[in-house]
């Protein structure tokens, strides 16, 4: 077996590995954005609720929490490896990502809501119009950090046999007897992902910020 | 306070849907067959038994033994690739109908999973050429010659723990090789006196070259292998039996046994 047939046989399983990130980090993103706006405005009691799904979800290792889909809850729904995976990084993520925009919503500064309500909009309106674009543009830099985090955890899945570039490169290594060359190749590839991701959130950043504003 | 009450209260739920989800009264056997389909895990990253050949596709002994097994059920085999360490979890919770993968038994795993009858039996063996003048009959009289072994096998374990470690053989008269046919050419040439290795390749190693021959062969660092089955499901476990002990009878096991570990 040549160096192309090898890079590509792992480089194959990239596609779990986006497939995996673009499940877990967007459904973790809406999940964790709309807990971060209960958390922020909802009040003692919703406050409380979602300090506790924060503490359980950032306490339980994302391996576990697979397993547990998997291999006791799935029992009864019939949830796939590769769902049963993106789903659990997808709530160890929202809870990652609530606390992102959480701390974005808080940065913004607590009199632009009253100058907002003075002018006549609604609170809802002040959240929506006022705070929200602005947390936007601050939550992006944690936020593309949490997106890097997800592509390398995404990894997780091969416990369950998800054909994935980790998986790949065992299964390669394992048969041509090539071990470092194989974690080498997987090395690259996840690298370049998360480095290709970054970029474009970076430039997702600049887009998006406000002239002369720091 | 409030906050463990809430985690205890959670913690039950999810015990509750656990509990909720064990029953499961039907065999897998008539679900498979229902199905016309059966779902096989093995881990393909330990050849010669399993592994990926250069296209990627799953190959080797066991996976060549199950495809012929699932062919007489009269069922498609959907293949299913996990970490080793997953395979028992995964029949044992249902995800799988069963999983092979050059399993031993083992009691821990007995627990939550069946196993098949064996349908093959690996053995150790150690080969000398006519001019060999020593003898041996207990296979700790090795440690008197220079010994030769494929490197990173269960037989260089076997070698290592028992004779080496214990300062029986010194570690320079153990010579390793990559492969088992440098070791025969090494064994020709005189270099080492007994080489050990798989029966199953030294047999055929010994039908192509009379000068070498076997002078013991047993259970040493090996023993017999299995098919991991659902706990307790016992109409599958007869089929699959009844399966192997035809594939036994008819001599395939033993073609592809020569297939595989004789390369």
């Amino acid at each position: 077996m040549d160096f192309g047939q090898f890079i590509s046989y792992i480089a194959s399983g990239t596609v779990y590995t986006v497939g995996v990130t673009l499940i877990a980090l967007p459904s973790g993103l809406l999940i964790g954005t709309i807990l971060a706006l209960f958390y922020v405005y909802g009040g003692k009691v919703a406050a409380r609720v979602m300090n506790l799904y924060s503490t359980i979800f950032r306490g339980i290792p994302p391996l576990v929490l697979l397993f547990i889909l998997f291999f006791a809850v799935s029992k009864g729904i019939n949830l796939s490896a590769f769902l049963a995976g993106s789903l659990s990084l997808g709530m160890v993520s929202s809870a990652y990502q609530m606390e992102i925009v959480r701390g974005a919503l808080l940065s913004v500064s607590g009199d632009q809501l009253m100058a907002a309500r003075a002018i006549g909009l609604s609170r809802l309106q002040a959240i929506r119009y006022v705070v929200l674009p602005q947390a936007v543009r601050l939550a992006i830099p944690p936020w593309s950090n949490e997106a890097a985090i997800i592509i390398k955890d995404s990894s997780l899945v091969y416990a369950l046999g998800v054909p994935e570039i980790l998986r790949r490169a065992q299964l390669i290594g394992a048969s041509s007897q090539k071990y470092l060359l194989a974690y080498l190749s997987a090395a690259i590839i996840y690298f370049l992902l998360v480095s290709l991701t970054t970029r474009l959130l970076n430039r997702l950043e600049n887009k998006l910020s406000i002239p002369s504003h720091p | 306070m409030k906050k463990y009450l809430l985690l205890a209260v959670a913690l039950l739920l999810v015990g509750a849907i656990l509990v909720g989800c064990a029953s499961e009264p039907t065999s897998v056997l008539d679900k498979i067959q229902k199905a016309k389909k059966v779902s096989v895990g093995t881990s393909a990253d330990y050849p010669p038994y399993e592994y990926v050949d250069d296209a990627g596709n799953k190959t080797g002994f066991d996976i060549e033994l199950m495809e012929e097994i699932a062919k007489r059920m009269g069922l498609e085999l959907e293949w299913v690739d996990m970490p080793f360490d997953s395979l028992v979890a995964a029949v044992a919770s249902g995800k799988l109908d069963m999983s092979i993968s050059c399993f031993n038994y083992d009691e821990e795993r007995d627990k939550t999973v069946d196993f098949s009858e064996a349908y093959y039996t690996t053995e150790d063996a150690f080969v000398v050429t006519s001019a060999f003048s020593g003898t041996i009959v207990a296979p700790e009289d090795v440690a008197g010659f220079k010994v030769g072994v494929q490197s990173g096998t269960v037989q260089d374990d076997w070698l290592t723990t028992n004779l080496v470690t214990p300062g029986l053989l010194p570690e320079a008269n153990l010579s390793r090789y990559e492969r088992v046919d440098q070791a025969a050419l090494d064994l020709a040439n005189g270099r080492i006196d007994v080489l050990m290795g798989d029966y199953v390749p030294i047999q055929a190693l010994v039908a192509q070259n009379p000068d070498l021959q076997v002078v013991y062969h047993g259970e040493l660092s090996t023993g017999p292998i299995n098919i991991v089955l659902p706990d307790g499901d016992t109409a599958l476990k007869a089929e699959v039996d009844r399966i192997i002990k035809e594939l036994q009878a008819e001599g395939f096991i033993d073609q592809l046994a020569v297939k595989y570990f004789s390369e």
